[in-house]
């Protein structure tokens, strides 16, 4: 980043708001709100954002609709310095769109080799359970990509902020919040 | 390549020890400047959010993570001013007079060369200087008197008192934790208002971090802090004898040299020894002040033990703080657990947020769908835990080294290698044993351990202090046994590790490597 940059980073960050493009112009929006108002993706491809949220509700309910791919594809695009994602703390190395291209073409080859050539959003319910809960115990046959338990723990966490990590999150849990700066937006 | 004009000292990093380097060195009139590789964080930047929070560890880590227990480098690690004790937890154990004894006591690894009547004035003077709350004469069953802490212990909540029954019927005795808070108003800085987000930066003031304690009077007595000033070289004269300042990149990524009669490095113990070895010429082969060839080794980190309890009864786990609100030192004689060794450390009562490493929904790792949910519902008010900090021993092949892939700015990538021992699986596994026993006297309704992999915590060494270059890098207080005028400063230059959170040792022996440094200015400074 250079100066100019870093000052624009330092102010947005600060704001704590997501900034998503619509109609070319960036407006702060909740992943939720994004995803309700159908904004394009800036990189993930349609098919590998029905993947990843069908892993996140698989995972969270409530994932899917609290914008998981969203939130994902918006920090895909924003440098490093300024991820909130939990890959930046568990030693994922930038750019993060390349792990996570790399699990969901992970997930989708496990679930065409076990599941009739159906990729994992065209499971059943029940189907990407228990796809999931082979992915966790480290049992999926054949398996290519990063290691099972690691995916696991990483979209887990994503699904868990997107919709337990938020001020709306707590009050669906029924717990207080208790902000000192609050998050812009309630995210 | 740009040069700057020479100051007195150049200081490379904004965290817990270069702070107290920066404000001993400028409130002596000395020109100081702080090098800081990330940004410069306000109070007013620190969102309460466990998302937002993020944005203040590392981003793009220069390090290759190997070994069977990695180095947890992103969670562990700051990244601006502040560095990790921007958002460390604040518990302020002491190390203990066994600690700096390990060879004589016990045969095993190494004394330090200072023993704790050395460090133990340095404990309290910093608990004068940033404010700690506690009861030092409850601490005295277990360590030498001294000053008394000047604020008293912080509030408990229910999710800690639930836990003194269970202490009780294994006989360990629990006394209110030290922590780096306020439990009242300090020096200007409010009392603690128990909110729990200690953990992502405490955005009042109340805990003592080093923004309002430390670097805060750095800048008031002159001291220059650049953020996004990225280290890559330490630079010497001719004959290698004296270090003359570093290279490094600024924020508009022009390379600059920045001259000083001496220089701290003070970049944690991952990046010191990564800058060290970066910093090799003719003189210096293996690395600057690196002729033992133990720049980077004995990498140590801590491992805790953590006991989860259920409870149906509300806790108010929402309550508190990410610190601890009792502690204990009942096992931290080096073989107080049978069938192992090292020092254990005991800490309940927390604050617990939702998401993140540390969250709830981590605490049963295993459940995802309804399940979760269900289990999320349940915890969020009935949840608590313990945990037992375990101490590593010392072992020279847990090692960072230089790899040939680089980063950005052209500084070798580094690998850091990390691997439990016997020792410490044994002493993890004990402390799991007890934690249920003690769990099981609670009566709470569910009790489990919170196993995953051995976590890595505290990250210590690389740069260890010790008699002269045959068995470390630097002596007691920081500086360089090869090179007078290259101090090292934080956590890479503990001997051993003990079980202790490191921060409040790191502040005390900053501040003796400092006081000595500016006494000893006129034969040091080149």
């Amino acid at each position: 980043m250079g100066p100019n940059e870093r000052r624009s980073f330092m102010k947005s960050a600060a704001a704590g708001a997501l900034a998503f493009t619509v109609g070319g112009v960036d407006v702060l929006l909740t992943p939720r709100e994004a995803r309700a108002q159908n904004v394009p993706f800036r990189l993930l491809k349609s098919g590998e954002a029905d993947t990843l949220e069908a892993i996140g509700e698989t995972m969270v309910p409530g994932a899917r609709a609290g914008g998981i791919a969203h939130f994902l594809d918006q920090q895909f695009s924003v440098p490093a310095e300024e991820a909130l994602l939990q890959a930046r703390i568990l030693n994922v190395r930038p750019p993060y769109v390349n792990f996570y291209r790399a699990v969901v073409a992970g997930i989708d080859k496990a679930s065409r080799a076990g599941y009739d050539q159906r990729r994992f959003a065209e499971l059943t319910s029940g189907e990407q359970r228990e796809l999931i809960n082979a992915l966790r115990q480290n049992k999926l046959a054949g398996w290519e990509g990063p290691p099972p338990p690691f995916v696991y723990l990483l979209l887990r966490s994503d699904a868990v902020d997107v919709v337990y990590g938020t001020m709306e999150g707590y009050e669906s849990l029924g717990v207080p919040y208790q902000a000192h700066i609050a998050p812009e937006r309630r995210w | 390549m740009a040069v700057n004009d020479k100051v007195d000292a150049v200081i490379v990093g904004a965290g817990a020890s270069g702070s107290v380097y920066a404000a001993v060195l400028a409130r002596q009139g000395k020109k100081v400047v702080v090098l800081e590789q990330g940004p410069d964080w306000q109070l007013g930047d620190l969102i309460s959010s466990d998302l937002w929070g993020r944005r203040i560890k590392p981003p793009r880590s220069p390090f290759l993570l190997e070994g069977k227990n990695p180095v947890s480098h992103g969670y562990q690690g700051g990244w601006g001013v502040g560095g990790a004790a921007l958002h460390y937890f604040a518990n302020f154990p002491r190390l203990l007079p066994t600690d700096f004894k390990m060879k004589s006591e016990h045969g095993r690894a190494h004394d330090w060369p200072i023993s704790y009547s050395d460090v133990a004035p340095y404990y309290d003077k910093v608990a004068h200087d940033v404010g700690v709350s506690g009861d030092a004469k409850a601490e005295e069953i277990w360590r030498p008197p001294g000053q008394p802490y000047p604020m008293p212990p912080m509030k408990t909540f229910k999710n800690g008192d639930l836990w003194l029954k269970g202490f009780q019927a294994v006989g360990i005795r629990m006394v209110p934790a030290a922590v780096g808070m306020n439990s009242t108003e300090f020096k200007g800085r409010p009392a603690c208002l128990y909110d729990g987000w200690c953990h992502i930066g405490c955005p009042i003031g109340a805990l003592a971090n080093p923004l309002v304690t430390y670097l805060g009077e750095a800048r008031k007595a002159g001291a220059e802090v650049r953020p996004f000033s990225v280290v890559t070289r330490v630079l010497t004269n001719d004959k290698g004898t004296r270090v003359t300042g570093v290279e490094y990149y600024d924020q508009s990524k022009t390379r600059r040299v920045q001259h000083a009669s001496v220089v701290v490095l003070a970049a944690w113990a991952a990046q010191n020894p990564r800058i060290m070895l970066n910093s090799s010429d003719g003189k210096h082969p293996q690395g600057l002040a690196n002729s033992s060839g133990l720049v980077g080794k004995y990498l140590m980190t801590h491992f805790a033990s953590g006991t989860l309890a259920l409870f149906d009864e509300d806790v108010e786990n929402h309550k508190g703080t990410t610190g601890a609100q009792y502690m204990s030192y009942d096992r931290y004689g080096k073989t107080s657990q049978p069938g192992a060794f090292g020092s254990t450390f005991i800490v309940a009562g927390f604050a617990q947020k939702t998401n993140d490493l540390g969250g709830i929904a981590n605490t049963r790792l295993d459940l995802f769908g309804a399940d979760l949910h269900a289990y999320m519902k349940r915890a969020v008010r009935g949840l608590t835990r313990i945990t037992s900090f375990g101490e590593e021993m010392p072992n020279i092949e847990n090692r960072m080294e230089l790899v040939s892939d680089k980063d950005e700015y052209g500084i070798p990538l580094a690998r850091m290698i990390h691997s439990y021992d016997q020792d410490a699986q044994a002493l993890w596994n004990a402390n799991f044993d007890e934690g249920l026993k003690i769990a099981a006297a609670t009566g709470a309704k569910e009790s489990w351990a919170g196993r995953g992999p051995q976590p890595t915590i505290h990250l210590m060494g690389g740069t260890i202090m010790g008699t002269g270059p045959a068995n470390s890098v630097v002596n007691s207080y920081g500086q360089t046994h090869e090179v007078p005028n290259l101090y090292i400063a934080g956590p890479g230059i503990f001997a051993t590790a003990g079980a202790s959170n490191p921060t409040y040792t790191i502040f005390a022996l900053s501040l003796r490597g400092a006081e000595h440094l500016a006494k000893t200015w006129g034969t040091v400074a080149a």
